[in-house]
């Protein structure tokens, strides 16, 4: 393939999906100027990978280039914070010890959560565990399906499924609670 | 309180169908069958309307702001490789090399913007090829699945059928298979001017899709079948708690054939074709309701 074509499928395959990419960027780092960043060598690696790209859902597949750029950006400059991250199994061991995953007579009304303001939403969101995080931001965000998550994550269907539940559970509660 | 509807049975299982449902994994069985526990029990419809009301909410925070200054920055990436000198493997970001091309930069992202305008919808439409192709359905819910109960009924129609037509038996086995919410994630609309255009994108015909739902047969949406190594278009209508599938076999050098019952094993099926398509309608109703869809139906395409 010419560099003329790979250059034009770079602008088909990374361009529609820059707000997805810092969108993704963002809830993984924290904050909108590290996402340019990560942003920014995702695309550069995009760029030197774009001839390995052999179809399908472009902007799954950018994304996970993001995913894993913000990891390997968050390990070099803050690892601290990706020491705080943990295991991931335990994560889904403690979320089911707290009872998030059950079904709570007592949890917030509909009407409660549709009415949580941005900036509570958004806390809520920072506060999860980075699992349940990832999970939500790439479904309900970024709008992938359960299998493209199950495929970036390399975890089963059955586990994409009960993080996201969780980290619903989790937010639901919350705003509850805030409101 | 045990169900039969192939769903898990246990808690924590109906909760994940719930959030599969609100994320649109289910086919249209399987999506009913959960919006049918939903309304037999409120707790259920109260976390239904929790997690709506969540996505609604998350799906209303402001986008991340794309600056032209960044898309510039990407898109410039992107021309890298067709200067001579700029090696396409630069391994770390050059903060300093896109402002070196501020032409390209200009070029680039004006090409992109309207690039953009004219892609969203092939870009959107995507994820549904792909989640089409081989989403394993299957996977998913024997991972949270206690049981699924066979349609034995439906088994037997193919096993003794006396219709030797492989058409008209995959056309059943088509519709068992999204009985048993095992059919792979299609549409799920009742807007014709939705799924007909979702059927035209993925193999290029789309039938007649006339929704019914005054006559008590409402449109829910439809999928494509894979029959004789052929993707065929099949729309879903829903009367009452029964399916229909109808399967629309685009023909060429159409004649015209009146309805031809071919129902058989507890299945009622019909067949027939307006010279266009070859219609095969199939469901668990009794014959003549089935009859009076295709009838609805055929007075509805005209």
């Amino acid at each position: 393939m010419s560099e003329r074509a790979l250059a034009q499928r770079f602008n088909e395959v990374v361009l529609p999906h820059l707000g997805d990419a810092l969108a993704l960027a963002r809830w993984l780092t924290g904050n909108a100027a590290d996402a340019e960043d990560v942003v920014q060598d995702a695309c550069i690696k995009a760029h030197a990978g774009i001839s390995g790209y052999a179809g399908g859902n472009a902007r799954a597949w950018l994304l996970t280039i993001v995913r894993n750029t913000s990891y390997t950006w968050m390990a070099r400059n803050r690892p601290r914070a990706m020491m705080a991250v943990g295991d991931l199994g335990d994560l889904d061991d403690m979320a089911a010890a707290h009872g998030t995953s059950l079904p709570d007579e007592d949890g917030p009304e509909a009407s409660l959560i549709a009415k949580a303001d941005t900036a509570a939403l958004e806390a809520a969101i920072a506060a999860l565990p980075q699992p349940f995080r990832e999970t939500l931001v790439l479904r309900d965000i970024n709008g992938l399906s359960y299998r493209e998550i199950s495929a970036m994550l390399t975890v089963p269907i059955g586990t994409v499924m009960s993080r996201l539940a969780r980290a619903r559970g989790l937010l639901a509660a919350e705003l509850g609670r805030a409101s | 309180m045990t169900h039969d509807d192939g769903l898990p049975n246990d808690p924590e299982g109906i909760r994940l169908m719930i959030h599969a449902l609100v994320d649109g994994e289910l086919d249209a069985a399987a999506a009913l069958a959960v919006e049918r526990r939903i309304a037999a029990d409120p707790k259920l419809a109260a976390e239904h309307a929790r997690i709506v009301a969540l996505q609604g909410a998350v799906s209303r925070l402001p986008p991340p702001d794309v600056s032209d200054a960044f898309r510039a920055r990407i898109a410039a990436i992107g021309m890298a490789g067709i200067e001579p000198q700029a090696p396409a493997e630069a391994a770390e970001p050059q903060r300093g090399a896109p402002s070196a091309l501020p032409g390209l930069i200009s070029v680039a992202g004006g090409g992109q913007r309207r690039d953009a305008g004219t892609r969203p919808s092939q870009t959107r439409a995507q994820p549904r090829a792909r989640r089409f192709g081989s989403f394993d359905w299957r996977a998913m819910a024997a991972s949270i699945m206690i049981s699924a109960v066979l349609a034995s009924g439906a088994t037997q129609w193919v096993m003794q059928s006396g219709v030797d037509d492989g058409f008209a038996a995959a056309v059943a086995s088509g519709h068992r298979r999204s009985l048993l919410a095992a059919s792979p994630i299609d549409i799920v609309s009742s807007d014709r001017h939705t799924v007909k255009p979702w059927l035209d994108a993925r193999i290029g015909v789309s039938p007649p899709a006339p929704d019914l739902v005054q006559d008590g047969y409402a449109l829910i949406g439809g999928r494509v079948e894979v029959i004789s190594g052929r993707p065929v278009p099949a729309l879903v209508y829903r009367h009452r708690e029964h399916l229909i599938t109808l399967v629309a076999e685009p023909q060429q050098g159409g004649k015209t054939t009146q309805p031809d019952d071919l129902s058989s094993g507890g299945f009622s099926m019909v067949h027939w074709s307006d010279g266009a398509f070859s219609y095969w309608a199939i469901s668990d109703m009794e014959r003549p309701e089935l009859d009076d869809f295709v009838a609805r139906f055929r007075k509805a395409a005209v």
